[in-house]
């Protein structure tokens, strides 16, 4: 009888958590130079909150950014985020003053902290997002920018007029109940 | 006791519930991707590569031989010559590509293809390499007496290459040419050999390649075996590969079957090749 209750008590953490996930969210990324635009979508996004605590993580696959161009998307794979050695964008942290929102219909605007890892480089960040709750589904969205040089990821002189050194990130999530 | 046991897998289960979120939603299934950059160019030295134009590209590549190293400084080492290939091609899909090009040497015309039959894929169920068919048809148009047919080449080439890691990829290269026109009765118009090539990344952008051809058959005392040395930049808009190679031509019946270099005595060819990509 103990033990049932041991086990009982084993699981409560994991039914207890208020857990919504998606593993096919939207990022694509804009970089914008006077010679040339570079944009490039995924749809294989990877996240998951936990209503609770607020808590966020994500993971996105490298591979996944489509280019217009082939060639562009096997240098950015190649040769500047080294797909191969890091396969995923990531991050790991938690809305802010979580305890304070009540999630409705209608967007509104959160910070989102935590560490932000890409190319093998941790960052702490804070970005603003919008989220909301409909038909018990987690809307999220989040625009915000990221400097090149913070994650180590090098342009060659040639194509510094091509290439901008603030990259702007857009993402779109719709998050289901686990 | 037991209250502390209880308490004891409590902690447990919190420490548990507090790993990472994404562990929650983590799916063993290990996604197959397809393995992208087994080379940078089309080429490898002579040899074509596993590589083909993206889909909807044209890629315009000019390729470029010196003369014969051998009489050193007195024409800066070949310099002072040149042949020079040039070819457009056209990729069609992920799969499919073809183009035509002219050499100035034997002034030969050519029309080929490249069809990927297999490639390569990283995770689960993994295919260990890529296949590619590459088929070519060469009109040497120099002025000679001989008929149109006479001046007919065919060559057949099943490209199989693998990536080991990011550095380091290799090719294996069988290849069939069939000349329609031989120069002496003895010499076969079939003629079999294994190309064997590979490219060392040195850097993110930089890579040393080798290719040659062995024969399979008997060949005349004449042949030499062809091979290649490059070095590949790539500047990010377009690849340049430089060489020393014993065949000045570059086109397939040519550096597999007609390379005349002897190290030893310097007959050697400097080269590059530059490749430009135009999104269509």
């Amino acid at each position: 009888m103990k033990i049932k209750i041991i086990y009982l008590l084993m699981l409560v953490p994991l039914v207890a958590r208020d857990i919504y996930f998606t593993r096919s969210g939207k990022v694509s990324f804009f970089s914008s130079t006077p010679i040339e635009d570079i944009e490039a979508d995924n749809g294989q996004m990877t996240c998951v909150m936990n209503l609770e605590t607020g808590e966020v993580s994500f993971r996105i696959p490298i591979l996944g950014f489509s280019f217009k161009n082939g060639l562009m998307q096997e240098h950015f794979n190649e040769n500047y985020m080294e797909s191969d050695l890091y396969p995923n964008a990531s991050f790991k942290g938690k809305i802010n003053d979580w305890s304070n929102i009540e999630l409705a219909e209608t967007p509104q605007a959160v910070r989102l902290d935590g560490t932000m890892t890409i190319h093998g480089v941790s960052k702490e960040i804070s970005e603003k997002g919008h989220i909301s709750l409909k038909n018990d589904n987690i809307f999220g969205s989040s625009r915000f920018q990221v400097i090149v040089a913070d994650y180590d990821i090098e342009i060659p002189k040639l194509l510094r007029e091509n290439i901008a050194k603030v990259i702007d990130i857009d993402t779109e999530l719709i998050l289901k109940k686990k | 006791m037991i209250r502390y046991i209880v308490i004891l897998f409590f902690l447990i289960c919190m420490s548990y519930a507090q790993g990472d979120l994404l562990d929650l939603v983590s799916d063993n299934v290990a996604e197959s991707n397809p393995v992208h950059a087994t080379f940078k160019a089309t080429r490898i030295v002579n040899s074509q590569s596993i590589e083909m134009p993206r889909p909807g590209t044209l890629e315009f590549m000019i390729l470029h031989r010196f003369g014969s190293m051998s009489d050193g400084f007195y024409d800066l080492f070949g310099m002072d010559e040149a042949v020079i290939r040039f070819d457009l091609k056209y990729g069609l899909n992920d799969n499919v590509s073809f183009g035509a090009g002219r050499s100035s040497l034997n002034k030969v015309f050519d029309f080929f293809s490249k069809v990927k039959l297999l490639r390569q894929t990283s995770g689960q169920d993994a295919t260990p390499f890529s296949l590619a068919i590459f088929t070519k048809f060469e009109i040497h148009t120099i002025d000679r007496d001989m008929d149109m047919i006479d001046r007919f080449t065919f060559d057949l080439q099943a490209l199989i290459a693998r990536k080991f890691n990011r550095s380091l990829s290799l090719q294996i290269t069988p290849t069939f040419i069939h000349r329609n026109l031989v120069q002496t009765q003895k010499e076969p118009n079939d003629l079999i050999s294994l190309g064997i090539g590979g490219r060392m990344k040195l850097t993110k952008r930089t890579s040393v390649n080798l290719d040659t051809f062995f024969p399979i058959g008997e060949r005349p005392d004449s042949y030499t075996q062809g091979w290649g040395i490059g070095y590949d930049i790539d500047t990010g808009g377009h690849v340049f590969q430089l060489m020393i190679t014993n065949a000045q031509g570059s086109y397939v019946s040519e550096y597999v079957e007609h390379a005349r270099g002897q190290f030893e005595d310097l007959e050697l060819y400097i080269g590059f090749n530059i490749s430009r990509v135009f999104s269509l």
